[in-house]
């Protein structure tokens, strides 16, 4: 196994979700290093069946200074928290995994783990996060599928890549 | 939310039409072989599409398909009393069509009539939209 070595269409990628109504996220250092650990989330009974994976990764922080008066000023990066995703999904109301994002989202106080997996062949990278979800509706427009949007916010700075390889 | 089947569709719609018009014959359009009753209906089932996102190949959407319907008959009294009947029955509809899968509404849109004459036939043309979900 090898890391995916080809320019992937963004049909290609995967949400995951770490299971359980109460769960325990995944530590810093974990969701950075251990693959065995995070890629244990990517099962198809995890999978959030969202319509597409957003732009996903850091945001920019940065501490601009500067000093009243002075010619000097700098601009002193920080480190960066990943961003926040939305995601669309579309409405089965029996859906367990919407369920419990559902349930998080009422709750907005569960830290949960999720996953985002992109797979070519048996090789496979994974950007996994820590995440509160928030800002969950429901469009029930008619003439297309009802669809509900949710947003996920990671938390603690907390993300990692890892592979299979 | 995997692949609906379209061949169950078709089974479908020819159940379904054929209940609302009986006695009057229903083809599916796939030949000319039809044109011997003095009415009848023909259908072509266009635009079968699910539309695909992302990550594993079961993860699709609701289906949207077109059946096109054609009545056919001599008399123009008689081809819009036909037409009327599939509009007044499948209009807005909800259930399960042909008694084979669940359609969540039926919109059906009468697009016009016309004369063939070749045949000399009345025609009238209806476009019906299933929502079916997956």
């Amino acid at each position: 196994m090898a890391l995916p070595n080809k320019v992937l269409p963004g049909f290609v990628a995967s949400l995951y979700m770490q299971p359980g109504a109460a769960p325990t996220p995944v530590a810093t250092e974990v969701l950075l290093a251990t693959y065995a650990t995070v890629s244990a989330f990517v099962v198809d009974g995890n999978l959030l069946q969202v319509e597409a994976i957003p732009a996903f990764g850091q945001e920019d922080a940065m501490a601009n200074f500067s000093v009243a008066g002075s010619r000097q000023s700098d601009k002193i990066p920080v480190q960066s928290a990943p961003f926040s995703l939305s995601f669309i999904h579309a409405w089965n109301p029996t859906n367990a995994n919407l369920l419990l994002v559902r349930g998080d989202a009422y709750s907005g106080l569960i830290d949960r783990t999720y996953v985002i997996a992109f797979v070519e062949g048996a090789n496979t990278v994974l950007f996994a996060f820590n995440a509160r979800a928030s800002q969950f509706s429901i469009d029930p427009a008619p003439g297309a599928e009802a669809q509900c949007t949710f947003t996920l916010h990671p938390r603690g700075n907390l993300f990692g890549w890892s592979n299979n390889a | 939310m995997g692949q609906n089947s379209a061949a169950v569709y078709a089974q479908a719609i020819q159940t379904a039409l054929q209940l609302v018009v009986t006695p009057t014959p229903v083809y599916a359009s796939f030949n000319r072989n039809f044109a011997s009753e003095p009415t009848f209906l023909t259908w072509t089932l266009r635009n079968v599409h699910q539309p695909v996102y992302t990550g594993a190949q079961s993860n699709k959407g609701i289906d949207r398909p077109v059946c096109q319907t054609n009545v056919y008959a001599q008399t123009m009294a008689t081809c819009f009393a036909q037409a009327q009947l599939v509009l007044d029955a499948l209009h807005g509809y909800q259930g399960l069509l042909g008694g084979l899968f669940f359609v969540a509404k039926i919109d059906v849109e009468w697009l016009f009539n016309t004369f063939d004459n070749d045949n000399k036939l009345h025609q009238i043309v209806l476009d019906m939209t299933f929502d079916i979900p997956s």
